[in-house]
């Protein structure tokens, strides 16, 4: 890099720091800058998230019909015992946490193994996951109506698969209450695991050409190399997309909405979309009693991966990306 | 098996499971130039019909797409560009000023993104209500600041953690002060990271429903939501859906096409740092 003299001149005080106080003070200076950096994204995550987060509190102890919000008042917890007394609500529950390990599980398993099929030297790896990553962003809402139409019973694509291509029974799929829960899972497996799959991929070709030579020159291969080797070396970013993916699945909505809205019947009636429903009947308290306990859900789930992560991850740091 | 060694056979593999993952992507493709005739005959085909652009001028007509295209641009476009202003300097901060706690402020920032929408889009609701401003682009560019900023610093940090050590020290030697280095050494070697951020930050606000659905009714309406309005129980017009779709993809496709090698790269990033 080329400085001219003027500028040089410009930024002296940065290089003047000869006398012991004045080290302190640049320190203290460039503390100060960076809260100044850091001022405007939280001032305004302050206005924009943390308070809406306040007022959805508050909103989740009173009454107050969307059509008619003269009536609104206080009623202290009763919103919440009308959730904890219904059974719709404890379904919810149930079938948002079975989904979220569902899906969860599945998608970091097949994401591994297509991770280790995707980290080889070939021609055209790179188109290859250009091309695989193109699922994570389409819009949920333009595949689950183009899955809907693939999943019509009579005439969808999977149908004619299963039949014509195998021989098989046509299935219902979306349409009855016993597979329409496991068609969603197919369509956000699909869509979820090549995210999984890519940063794992990221995370395995960032270890470093030594560990691999070593492990060849061991004769550690195959199924051994990536249980003793590859798996222990990049947990912490196994550890981060099992958790990103686990927060996403438990707030699901698009999918849920544009695919079955809840049904058939209650089938697939999962947290989001049951409150969407709630407040599509205009109880807004109620609502956001409901959102208040999925975000108590989401961040027990945070707090105890977050520990477990920042425990070993300073110990278990992958060497290369430092 | 038919002269393939192992190393052949897997590659083979990835390819094909590549291939058949992309079907239902594909399957969009074909639909948006497919006959209305053909589309709902009961035996689908990949390939034996006259392509169409009927369904590409009905999503004009019949559904306003060029008002959704123009909203979601502008409401992306612009949140987009104000999360990014917010995120860099924030970025920096805790990532490369020795900042007390820098990791702590990164993970509180990043909590807030994982509230549910659901949660947050009701506050959002009732001060539309009473300023007056539901259904318009002003809106929802303000949510989606508040939703994009939070993975944006996350992000970022990690590709700013990723520089070598030495970048300032050099910089301070070369006589530079920090503003300089800032805009003439950290920010050229973070483009890739700045770039991957972009398109993520545009992504999300790009395919977001829940809150455009909660508050816009007509008039700031982006496409994901005018896309759904192909589909009614009476009327379910597959070759608009198709082709509605096939415009909210095939930008997002070109993009991530191009930046591939660095977005697997960023989140990764993001995690270990």
């Amino acid at each position: 890099m080329t400085v001219t003299h003027g500028e040089a001149r410009l930024s002296s005080t940065a290089r003047r720091p000869s006398r012991p106080h004045r080290a302190g003070a640049v320190a203290r200076r460039q503390r100060l800058v960076a809260y100044m950096l850091l001022a405007p994204a939280v001032l305004v995550l302050v206005v924009l998230a943390a308070y809406p987060l306040v007022f959805s509190g508050v909103l989740s102890f009173k009454v107050d019909p969307l059509y008619n919000p003269d009536v609104a008042h206080f009623i202290g917890w009763r919103n919440y015992e009308d959730l904890f007394d219904n059974k719709r609500f404890w379904k919810s529950v149930r079938l948002t946490l079975t989904w979220a390990a569902v899906v969860v599980t599945i998608q970091m398993v097949l994401g591994f193994f297509i991770a280790v099929l995707l980290d080889r030297q070939m021609r055209g790896a790179g188109l290859l996951r250009a091309l695989f990553i193109i699922p994570v962003f389409v819009s949920p809402i333009a595949m689950g109506l183009t899955w809907r139409f693939i999943f019509e019973p009579v005439s969808g694509l999977a149908n004619w698969i299963l039949n014509t291509g195998f021989g098989l029974e046509k299935l219902s799929w979306l349409s009855h209450k016993d597979s329409a829960l496991t068609t969603l899972m197919i369509v956000d497996c699909w869509q979820w695991t090549p995210f999984v799959a890519l940063i794992l991929l990221a995370g395995m070709q960032s270890i470093s050409p030594e560990i691999t030579e070593a492990a060849r020159l061991d004769r550690v291969r195959g199924f051994t190399y990536y249980t003793r080797i590859v798996i222990p070396l990049i947990r912490p970013v196994i550890m981060v997309v099992i958790l990103i993916r686990l927060v996403d699945s438990i707030r699901i909505f698009d999918l849920n909405w544009v695919m079955t809205e809840g049904g058939p019947g209650s089938a697939t009636l999962m947290a989001s979309v049951y409150d969407y429903t709630i407040f599509k009947q205009g109880h807004l308290g109620l609502m956001a009693a409901y959102g208040f306990l999925i975000l108590i859900l989401i961040n027990i789930i945070v707090v105890a991966f977050l520990n477990s992560l920042y425990r070993t991850e300073k110990a278990a740091r992958i060497a290369e990306l430092n | 098996m038919w002269g393939m060694n192992t190393k052949q056979a897997i590659n083979l593999l990835a390819v094909v499971v590549v291939i058949l993952w992309l079907i239902p992507v594909i399957w969009v493709a074909i639909n948006s130039i497919k006959p209305t005739n053909i589309i709902n005959a009961p035996i689908p085909t990949f390939y034996s019909f006259t392509p169409t652009v009927e369904h590409y001028i009905e999503i004009f007509d019949r559904f306003q797409f060029d008002r959704a295209i123009f909203n979601s641009l502008v409401t992306v476009g612009v949140s987009t560009l104000i999360v990014m202003i917010l995120a860099l300097p924030a970025a920096y901060a805790v990532a490369r000023m020795g900042l007390m706690r820098g990791d702590t402020w990164a993970l509180v920032i990043l909590s807030l993104r994982f509230m549910p929408g659901v949660v947050i889009v009701l506050p959002y609701f009732k001060m539309a209500n009473w300023l007056g401003i539901h259904d318009t682009q002003i809106l929802l560019i303000i949510v989606y600041v508040a939703f994009g900023l939070p993975f944006a610093v996350w992000i970022l940090r990690g590709f700013l953690l990723d520089l070598p050590k030495e970048v300032e020290e050099a910089g301070r030697l070369d006589g530079l002060g920090w503003i300089q280095i800032i805009f003439r050494l950290i920010l050229p070697m973070a483009a890739p990271g700045i770039a991957v951020t972009t398109i993520f930050t545009f992504v999300f606000s790009w395919n977001e429903y829940l809150f455009a659905l909660f508050l816009t009714t007509s008039k700031a309406t982006t496409m994901p939501v005018a896309l759904q309005k192909t589909i009614d129980i009476y009327n379910v017009l597959w070759g608009s859906l198709s082709a509605g779709a096939m415009i909210q993809l095939l930008p997002m496709v070109i993009v991530v096409f191009l930046l591939q090698r660095h977005i697997a790269r960023g989140l990764a990033l993001g995690a270990v740092k």
